[in-house]
């Protein structure tokens, strides 16, 4: 019977349709403005077997088509067992790497079983589904073992899938959520599921010479590692209160066992079907099973552990900046932190505007505002709550600054946040808030303006006899656009979007970006030691408060003076990789992409590369002749250039000694514990490699000295036709290569050509 | 969409120090789509591009673009063979979000045998060509990141990687934009929507890609 609503009637419209198709000639479109690429992209050919997946092919019948003849009842070795298991892990981990649950687990014959129908009871989900009862005892390896293991698995894969959903992440990118209709039993408390493992690990340890002691422990170890996994999914931000990182550390202590009982297993691999795919509630084409081998499945599934277990680093409150450290640091791993890592990630940084269920954001703002601009400022002391008297100038300032926080709390978080992005995201994502701090900066000037009249602000007066004032909410708001520039231009080295021509350009634009940096911070700590110099009249005549903002002054330049050091290190470098790339290209031994049959002209490569920059208001956009001026050193001999790269490299090398030797994080009190141990050897590490760049690039520039030194001696001498070539040999090492020290700095790999006799 | 790796790297030397004078051809004809032909044309347009996809674009796809913008079409025919195709790019013109003229380079494939020919760079420059004419401000493309040979095409004619793009494809690779502006000022031009995708992170998810290549293989 159909249902048919009553204010509808249907109308056979097959001969209408017919007639006015026949009209059409081949190959017309007949679409409204609605239909566009993605719609066709996303048609599918009915009848076709490679997109429909209902297609039934000749002689095939539909029981055929649908159902399998594995049967889930039959008794399976325990070796069998194994490899199920195993066979399953590699598809959970599959579907942890983004790929489908119709490619990975859906596949699975066992869990088809479990899952669907979807079951109303725990009890009701096991493989003898349908089946009338036997007075034959079912087979404990199956119905409990193997049961438990699947169900739990399941489990797991719901408490993922919840954490993942709820957070920023990209659909199909980083993750499919698709569920075809199905639960991961989310309709059942965990309890059960740590039971039934019990049992199963129970049962197991009985049968302690009954089956092969080596596949009889490989079984165990799975079940354990299945309980603790779930176990440690379960706690999920709960993390925050208890503090633990036992399960996951149980599952790391087991994954040698793992490893050494990979091959114990039989491979079971008809008990996965893709027929499966058939039944799912989806308008996508059938796909293959993804496969990824054990090895991986495991590395996966141990960095995630490890992961998780570091995680717990980020946990302690110390201060924006050292929060901002242990986050980029923990998610530049690589591999990057898997998809459900960076959403627990992002939870733990903000949940109910909270920061780390600790912070609220307002006063992680504040926090923020006295690290870098405002140390023992009255605009962070005026409460509203405290000041009722609306003629009180502390009662217009907390006004405007609860606008201010009202305003800037989002952004601000999502400079944290969108670490846990991929590393595509990350870029694509800066890019584009770019603009909107440009934005936020022009909108806090405004604020400053007001405030200090407010807070009657002493002007600093320069040389000039011109007064100056601090500004200091747009100057932080410049400093994190800043940071932005900076990080788009060195998330384009580490994604390869550069062109090896281009080389010379984004690095003078990295260290263009990195002056600018520098110069803005030192017009902060101007004003900083100005107010410290005020305070020290005020410590002299021993007025209240003078101590605590002294301390809170020392902190705030401290942390500028850490900066400057990490900003001059970077710059240092870049400058000199600029001059080395320079003369690279002036002695055409540098490989460029583009032919001289190309389509465009520098001057249009520069303005694609300047696309998200163009509406920034400050910095002011470099006028293209200009930078060309400036990126290929116009006018500067080479020796001047060759000088230039030497002397910058070895300041480099300085610097970023000198960056190491500050350490990670900004000391809360002298004598401060790291509580971030793991994680700071990470960021050692990336130091380490960024110095091991810095080596590279001076190899390079004296191979480049000696050849241009040789070059103008037989220049002098006997050999004018070679003069301009210099017999040079340059390899720009790929992202990931083992010549590529740091995916920050492709230091090119320059050597003496082979070519002609060699004393 | 992906673009094919029909020029080998030996062909047009990347640094002007080789010179490899390309094979000797064989009488190519290169010409424009007619959609008279299309009984003739689209199935083996089909046969030439579905090749190395797991899975077919929809003949929608190729209506989608021959229909609309079948001037920019252009196919390689040698007839000594039977079925004469051996190279075929499609692509499509149209502003952008209200802004810029933009060309889209949708699907780029020279038969295997065929290959290090020069044929594809032939090809796409007959399509750049014919956007020129027809005042396109920029072309874009997306190629997968390990599609070596068509990055290196591409980027020889002047267009410069403007993105990467995380597990752009069905089988999880990822894609680099890449980009080409024909005139200056393209980049200042104003569209509707912000080019750089994503909305602000808590407003939820990002709108699918403007353009196809969810939909594509492996590397072909």
């Amino acid at each position: 019977m159909r249902v048919v609503s009553q204010s509808v009637v249907p109308r056979d419209i097959t001969d209408e349709f017919t007639v006015a198709a026949s009209r059409l000639k081949t190959g017309q479109l007949v679409k409204d403005e609605y239909f566009t690429l993605f719609e066709a992209v996303g048609a599918l050919e009915i009848m076709d077997s490679k997109m429909d997946s209902g297609y039934l092919g000749p002689g095939e019948n539909r029981a055929q088509a649908l159902e399998d003849d594995y049967d889930l009842t039959r008794e399976l070795a325990p070796d069998e067992v194994l490899g199920v298991m195993d066979g399953l892990l590699c598809y959970e981990m599959a579907w942890h790497m983004g790929h489908p649950l119709s490619q990975t687990l859906f596949t699975s014959l066992y869990l088809d079983k479990l899952l669907w129908p979807v079951p109303k009871t725990l009890d009701e989900a096991h493989f003898f589904r349908g089946r009338l009862a036997t007075n034959k005892e079912d087979p404990a390896m199956i119905h409990l073992v193997l049961r438990a293991y699947c169900l739990a698995l399941v489990k797991c894969c719901d408490f993922v899938h919840a954490r993942v959903a709820t957070e920023y992440y990209f659909e199909e990118e980083d993750f499919v959520t698709q569920l075809y209709n199905r639960t991961l039993l989310s309709q059942f408390e965990p309890e059960p599921f740590y039971d039934l493992l019990n049992r199963a690990i129970s049962w197991i340890d009985e049968q302690k010479g009954k089956i092969e002691e080596n596949v009889r422990e490989a079984i165990r170890t799975r079940l354990l590692i299945r309980r603790e996994f779930l176990l440690a999914l379960e706690q999920d931000i709960e993390v925050i209160e208890t503090r633990s990182r036992e399960h996951f550390l149980v599952c790391l202590s087991q994954f040698d066992h793992l490893t050494k009982s990979a091959s114990l297993g039989k491979d079971v691999s008809d008990s996965f079907s893709l027929k499966i795919q058939r039944k799912l509630a989806s308008t996508v084409p059938p796909r293959p099973m993804v496969k990824i081998n054990f090895d991986d499945a495991l590395a996966h599934l141990k960095r995630l552990c490890q992961d998780a277990v570091d995680l717990q680093e980020i946990i302690d409150y110390h201060g924006p900046y050292n929060l901002k450290v242990t986050i980029w640091t923990l998610l530049s791993r690589k591999p990057q932190p898997s998809v459900y890592i960076r959403s627990l990630v992002q939870t733990l940084i903000v949940n109910n505007m909270t920061i780390l269920g600790a912070v609220p954001v307002k006063q992680f703002l504040y926090d923020e505002l006295a690290e870098l601009v405002l140390p023992s400022s009255i605009l962070l002391q005026a409460n509203i709550d405290e000041i009722e008297v609306p003629s009180d100038p502390r009662f217009q300032i907390a006004k405007q600054m609860d606008a201010f926080v009202k305003r800037f709390s989002q952004p601000f978080v999502d400079t944290f946040r969108s670490a846990c992005l991929n590393r595509c995201r990350i870029r694509r994502t800066v890019c584009h808030t770019i603009a909107d701090w440009d934005n936020l900066q022009m909108e806090a000037e405004d604020l400053d303006e007001q405030l200090r009249t407010l807070s009657n602000e002493p002007p600093l007066m320069l040389a000039n006899g011109d007064a100056t004032y601090s500004y200091p909410l747009s100057s932080w708001a410049y400093h994190h656009k800043l940071n932005q520039f900076r990080l788009i231009l060195q998330l384009g080295f580490e994604l390869s979007i550069y062109a090896p021509e281009e080389l010379p350009g984004m690095y003078w634009y990295l260290s263009h970006i990195c002056s600018t940096h520098l110069g803005h911070i030192d017009r902060v700590r101007t004003f900083t030691v100005a107010t410290a110099k005020r305070n020290l009249t005020d410590m002299a005549a021993k007025k209240r408060g003078a101590l605590e903002r002294h301390a809170a002054l020392q902190k705030s330049l401290r942390l500028l003076e850490r900066l400057t050091t990490q900003i001059v290190a970077i710059d240092a470098f870049a400058i000199s990789l600029h001059a080395l790339y320079v003369l690279l290209a002036r002695h055409h031994v540098l490989p460029t992409a583009s032919s001289a049959q190309a389509y465009s002209s520098d001057r249009l490569r520069y303005e694609i590369r300047m696309k998200p920059f163009l509406q920034i208001t400050l910095p002011e956009l470099v006028p293209y002749d200009e930078y060309h001026r400036e990126a290929m050193l116009e006018g500067d001999s080479d020796e001047t250039v060759l000088e230039r790269a030497t002397k910058a490299i070895s300041e480099a090398r300085k610097a970023w000694e000198a960056t190491l030797a500050n350490g990670a994080f900004m000391p809360e009190f002298d004598d401060e514990a790291n509580t971030a141990p793991a994680i700071e050897e990470d960021w050692k590490r990336d130091v380490k490699d960024t110095m091991r760049a810095c080596i590279g690039a001076s190899i390079a520039i004296e191979t480049v000295k000696k050849s241009l030194k040789s070059n103008a001696n037989s220049a002098q001498s006997k050999d004018p036709a070679n003069a301009s070539s210099v017999n040079l040999r340059v390899i720009i090492p790929e992202a990931g290569s083992k010549a590529r020290w740091h995916d920050w700095w492709i230091v090119p790999q320059v050597s003496q050509a082979t070519v002609g006799p060699k004393t | 969409m992906t673009s094919n790796p029909s020029t080998s790297p030996s062909d047009q030397p990347l640094t002007p120090i080789t010179t490899t004078p390309p094979p000797p051809r064989n009488d190519l004809r290169y010409i424009r789509y007619n959609a008279a032909h299309e009984d003739a044309y689209v199935p083996a347009m089909r046969q030439l591009i579905s090749k190395d996809l797991s899975e077919p674009y929809s003949i929608y796809v190729y209506r989608y673009f021959l229909y609309q913008w079948g001037e920019l079409c252009f196919m390689a025919m040698d007839d000594s063979l039977p079925d004469p195709m051996v190279g075929v790019v499609v692509s499509k013109l149209e502003p952008h979000r209200g802004g810029p003229l933009r060309g889209y380079i949708a699907m780029l494939a020279v038969r295997e045998e065929y290959r290090g020919r020069g044929i594809a760079t032939k090809l796409a420059r007959m399509a750049i060509d014919a956007m020129v004419e027809r005042d396109a401000d920029e072309i874009v493309l997306e190629t997968e990141t390990t599609n070596t040979a068509a990055i290196k095409l591409y980027e020889r004619l002047g267009f410069l990687r403007s993105k990467r793009l995380h597990r752009y494809y069905l089988n999880g690779n990822s894609a680099y934009r890449l980009v080409l502006y024909l005139k200056e000022g393209v980049g200042s031009m104003r569209t509707n929507v912000d080019p750089y995708g994503p909305p602000p992170m808590p407003e939820g998810l990002a709108a699918p890609e403007p353009a196809l290549l969810h939909e594509n293989g492996r590397e072909w």
